[in-house]
């Protein structure tokens, strides 16, 4: 039996909705802390360590100086709770020891990349990829395979 | 009733897992570059299918592979050839419990009719991707593998959700792809889960031969009386079993019986917010385990293996119930015969879940972490590892409990119980996932899925 990770809090959907590993980046979405109609699409490459943080129109976000935002710090805090800093070190390619990394910040300071621009809406159908699996219709048919799943 | 004789398993049992564990070396290494001793092992599992339907199809899927000869249908035959042997096992250790626990072993009930049905063209298409893709696992290897054989997968995995005939399959297909991406890329040696990797992909690969057959079943009317729920889970997806036993109305003895509710997820739905999920299908159902409930039945299926076919409309809760009161009738020295099954090509020693009550005195409790229960002078470990996230039963329910309902499960070698419900004298029992249907009633202001919705919602009206 694998018994997966349990979180140390809730996600905050509210402040990051939606972060994951995937083809080798870790990205997400997260929400502006200023405007509430603001949804800023934010990633990190593993490996070179390169970064992009812009509105889903592809507005680079204005905290983008030569270093990641606070949304993209936001979105490591989040990958950190989500996954655990293992995976995330693993996956990112960091030379770092994941019994060190407590926060987000611990993260970027190991990673070496500057901003580097894609585009937004790459992030944002994955996002809607995912959003996918709340329209599909529940069952009452047995699933008897899901005894290998437990939580 | 002995648990002392559930101590250790059968001999045979024990013989057959030495023989899956030399078949999963050959799945860890991939079947791209085996060893010799690997060629040795699938050797020798040949020479046990040797008088079995299998033989042929056997023999002739080891030469294909020896020769790099790769189709999907040998290695559907390794699969075919695993999951024989764990049904073996699974029915040797149910047999070893019903004896232990002085009951028949369970049986299907004889209903006419059931024959399955062709997969639409469809679907076909699609399992025949997902074939591919597991051959494709099997040739790498699990310790080998990279995000560019797992990764591609996912759009088939978003088209065999998309129809619901294949729920079985994506169900299962999405908690292995999760499992795989948890693991890699990795640095250094992966932390191979082999046994169970090898357990999901066989039962992926048999499923992607055709969607199963739909199993007979037929209609019943009478009282069903909760006796405890499961909840199962990973990112994508979660089930509710709810174990009940069935009064029929025309039959001196009841039988015991399952209802499950399933639905697709994302990550960030747990707990209580699976309830509005649950109930568009099983509204009833989820009120019946709010309260220990008895639920009157009208022309509810029932499938041969003693799964109901939930129809909300077929339902109407009654009143509450006393699941401790109904467990010690109907678990103990009359247990019914009639009780859930797996289907044949189902069965699974890490799906056996066989209903255990346990009155209060019978068993003490030691141990917090890793509690133990101790009946009648035996130890038997605590599923805890089976234990859901629940806020209606935690660990600590355990401690000073007046009696319980359980599942008898088998897990790494050795039998342990999964409790489901707890009797805590004059307070009401404390059931597990019974927090997912009291929160039914509650509107709750904010719950993740809206904050989803709402969050895509912007960044869609932005794209404009």
């Amino acid at each position: 039996m694998i018994k997966p990770r349990s979180l140390a809090r809730p996600r905050k959907v509210n402040k990051v909705p939606f972060v994951e590993l995937y083809a080798g980046r870790l990205q997400g979405v997260v929400s502006s802390g200023s405007d509430p109609n603001r949804v800023y699409v934010s990633y990190f490459e593993a490996q070179s360590g390169n970064f992009y943080c812009s509105t889903n129109n592809n507005r680079p976000c204005g905290g983008l100086r030569g270093s990641p935002c606070k949304h993209l710090l936001a979105l490591l805090d989040e990958a950190l709770l989500q996954y655990g800093a293992a995976r995330v070190v693993a996956y990112m390619g960091l030379g770092i020891e994941p019994e060190k990394v407590k926060r987000g910040g611990d993260l970027q300071r190991a990673m070496k990349g500057g901003p580097h621009k894609v585009e937004a809406g790459m992030v944002f159908s994955r996002f809607l990829t995912y959003l996918h699996y709340v329209n599909l219709p529940p069952t009452s048919a047995p699933i008897p395979e899901m005894g290998w799943f437990v939580r | 009733m002995s648990f002392a004789e559930l101590q250790a398993p059968p001999e045979a049992v024990v013989q057959a897992s030495a023989a899956l564990d030399a078949l999963d070396d050959a799945f860890v290494t991939g079947f791209g570059r085996l060893s010799s001793g690997n060629l040795e092992a699938l050797a020798s599992l040949q020479r046990s299918f040797a008088a079995t339907p299998l033989a042929a199809a056997f023999a002739e899927a080891i030469t294909g592979i020896g020769r790099s000869e790769f189709l999907d249908r040998h290695f559907l035959v390794l699969a075919a050839a695993r999951s024989a042997i764990q049904g073996a096992v699974h029915d040797a250790l149910v047999a070893q419990a019903s004896a232990a626990l002085g009951r028949p072993t369970p049986a299907d009930e004889a209903i006419a009719g059931g024959h399955g049905q062709a997969a639409p063209p469809q679907a076909e298409v699609l399992l025949e991707s997902a074939r591919q893709w597991l051959m494709e696992l099997a040739l790498a290897g699990f310790a080998n593998l990279d995000v560019d054989v797992i990764l591609p997968f996912q759009a088939t995995l978003d088209a065999i959700e998309e129809e619901p005939r294949l729920a079985r399959e994506a169900a299962l297909l999405a908690g292995l792809l999760g499992e795989l991406l948890a693991v890699f890329p990795c640095r250094g040696a992966p932390e191979i889960p082999r046994m169970r990797w090898v357990d999901l992909w066989s039962r992926a690969m048999i499923l992607a031969a055709g969607a199963p057959a739909t199993r007979a079943s037929r209609a019943v009317k009478g009282e069903l009386r909760i006796l405890g729920a499961d909840l199962q889970q990973h990112d994508t997806f979660a089930t509710l079993v709810v174990y009940a036993s069935l009064h029929e109305a025309g039959q001196a003895a009841p039988r015991l019986c399952r209802a499950s509710v399933s639905s697709f997820k994302v990550d960030v739905v747990q707990g209580a917010e699976l309830g509005p999920i649950f109930a568009e299908v099983g509204k009833v159902l989820l009120s019946g385990l709010a309260v220990g409930g008895r639920i009157l039945l009208d022309g509810m299926l029932l499938q041969e293996g003693g799964d109901l076919l939930w129809d909300d409309a077929k339902a109407e809760l009654i009143g509450k119930g006393d699941p401790l009161a109904e467990a010690a009738a109907v678990l103990g020295a009359a247990t019914p015969a009639q009780r859930p099954t797996l289907a044949p090509a189902d069965r699974h020693p890490a799906l056996i879940g066989e209903l255990v009550y346990l009155a209060e005195g019978s068993y003490t409790v030691a141990g917090k972490g890793e509690p133990a229960l101790t009946i009648d002078g035996a130890n038997v470990a605590v599923a805890v590892e089976r234990w859901p996230e629940s806020e209606g039963l935690v660990v600590s329910d355990l401690a000073g409990s007046k009696g319980l309902v359980g599942l008898l499960r088998y897990d790494g070698g050795a039998w342990s119980i999964q409790p489901l419900t707890i009797a805590k004298g004059k307070a009401a029992p404390r059931m597990l996932a019974s927090e997912i249907a009291a929160a039914l009633g509650k509107k709750s202001s904010s719950s993740s899925l809206s904050t989803l919705k709402e969050r895509a919602g912007k960044l869609l009206r932005k794209k404009r």
